[in-house]
């Protein structure tokens, strides 16, 4: 039988990485979608970055920053006696980042996509910036929230190259589902990886099948 | 919007890959004077001077593919074109050979040591200071795929301080990863290979101390010569040979590996 704390704390992380990210993309969506600054397009090129960029390299860094062996690392140490490497908090903030495009991307075009009447319409009759936001914009792009969650989410939940780097492997602190795949292949205990991997196929196929028929109107009745 | 830049970036990166393979297959003779080993990570030091000095007696190139000797065994028997496995222990070698995968029986070319170390200058590396709180993470090979893991394991075992330490273990997929942990003071300490603390990279680089060896079962490294389908195994066969001549035991000595009489 299979050993089930890697699924619990894959599952664990990808929902403390989600809440993390939605608290953070919400204003940085927001800045991105109305700002006429000049920094716009490099924060808009950062934000996208790990798209592209192989998860090694983020690892690498990370990796590099959070070792008490460093300046960073050590400074963490110091002054808030705490060490990110091999640890919980260090993945969430390794994921954070790893996924920040997932979430900040849908947001933004969904902002962008507004009339800006709406915006208007609410700013002349005496509405704040915050109220407009939260009782206006966010309810007109409720699916490209949830896009954005569940992207986040299950995105999360495929992390594997950053983890590898920073995680250690430790089980029930950094040993995610991934990860515990790769282990048991490489112990060639394929019946394992197989279990691992189908639950992680279905979980996967589930999540996205339900963005999908919510975003396609198939579900509109339980979404309104 | 963002689905688009995915699917066009996809496109593109498939169309250069495809063009890169076409380039790559253009380039490569059926007929080489190259040999491929898949070397256990413990081994890439010593691996990499005794094929060039294989390389200069016989002018066979060899390419060198380095990572745990699970997931190098994992990949032969999926059919990885490897000529030459150079393992950590022998129950992988065995098990290629089991799954005939091998020319012949697997030997015994070198027994692996075992040392702490670490890259903090003010420590002196002992197996009682694991236990101390200054040390928050201890790096180890994985257990269940790196040879040297297990006799990690095994030596904390005997000494009686796993159930002290077990907290502080951080587990690198292969030996690499280990050093790495360690080399990058991201564990204060670890268990590697003698080998790598002897290497001309790692030489004077923080503190180590071999450990006691009747404390762990011998890691006794196999080798063996992988079976290819089409292909001659001359070439293979003269560096399985030269793995067991004088010259290349004097290097695994170097190294810090025990060669049998």
């Amino acid at each position: 039988m299979i050993d089930w704390a890697p699924i619990i704390l894959t599952t664990k992380l990808a929902l403390v990485t989600t809440i993390v990210l939605l608290i953070i993309s919400i204003p940085l969506a927001y800045w991105l979608a109305y700002s006429k600054s000049r920094i716009k397009p490099i924060v808009e090129t950062l934000v996208s970055m790990p798209l592209v960029l192989p998860p090694t390299v983020l690892g690498f860094y990370l990796l590099m920053a959070f070792s008490p062996g460093n300046s960073f690392g050590s400074w963490l140490q110091d002054v808030f006696g705490i060490r990110l490497i091999f640890s919980f908090s260090g993945l969430v903030i390794g994921s954070v980042i790893y996924s920040l495009p997932f979430m900040v991307g849908p947001i933004q075009s969904g902002l962008s996509g507004l009339p800006n009447s709406l915006q208007e319409a609410s700013y002349v009759l005496g509405k704040s910036k915050l109220k407009t936001l939260f009782s206006v914009l966010l309810p007109n792009i409720k699916p490209s929230l949830l896009t954005g969650l569940v992207l986040a989410f299950a995105h999360t939940v495929g992390e594997f190259g950053v983890v590898l780097m920073i995680g250690g492997n430790i089980p029930e602190k950094t040993k995610v589902v991934s990860i515990a795949i790769y282990d048991e292949v490489e112990a060639l205990n394929y019946s394992n990886a197989n279990m691992y991997s189908l639950l992680l196929f279905i979980i996967t196929f589930i999540i996205l099948l339900f963005v999908y028929l919510i975003n396609g109107g198939y579900l509109k009745r339980f979404w309104k | 919007m963002l689905k688009a830049i995915f699917i066009k970036f996809q496109n593109f990166k498939f169309n250069v890959f495809i063009i890169i393979l076409l380039v790559v297959s253009g380039c490569k003779q059926p007929k080489r004077n190259v040999i491929r080993i898949a070397a256990a990570a413990n081994m890439q030091y010593a691996i990499e001077e005794i094929s060039n000095a294989f390389t200069e007696k016989t002018g066979v190139s060899c390419e060198l593919v380095v990572s745990s000797s699970g997931k190098l065994t994992a990949q032969i028997i999926e059919g990885a074109p490897y000529d030459i496995f150079v393992s950590a222990n022998m129950k992988y070698p065995n098990e290629i050979y089991k799954n005939e995968l091998a020319l012949e029986a697997p030997k015994v070319y070198a027994y692996g040591q075992l040392v702490l170390w670490s890259m903090y200058q003010e420590m002196e590396p002992s197996l009682e200071m694991l236990t101390n709180d200054t040390i928050v993470h201890i790096a180890i090979a994985n257990p269940k795929t790196a040879p040297y893991g297990q006799a990690a394991i095994e030596l904390l075992k005997k000494s009686n301080v796993y159930d002290l330490v077990e907290e502080k273990l951080v587990y690198g997929e292969s030996i690499s990863q280990t050093n790495q942990f360690i080399t990058s003071k991201s564990s204060e300490i670890g268990f590697t290979a003698m080998s790598v603390v002897l290497s001309a990279k790692m030489k004077d680089k923080g503190g180590w101390i071999l450990l006691n060896k009747k404390e762990y079962t011998p890691i006794e490294q196999g080798a063996v010569i992988i079976k290819r389908e089409n292909q001659d195994s001359t070439n293979s066969r003269k560096f399985y040979k030269f793995l067991f001549s004088k010259e290349a035991r004097e290097i695994l000595e170097d190294f810090g590996y025990l060669v049998a009489e």
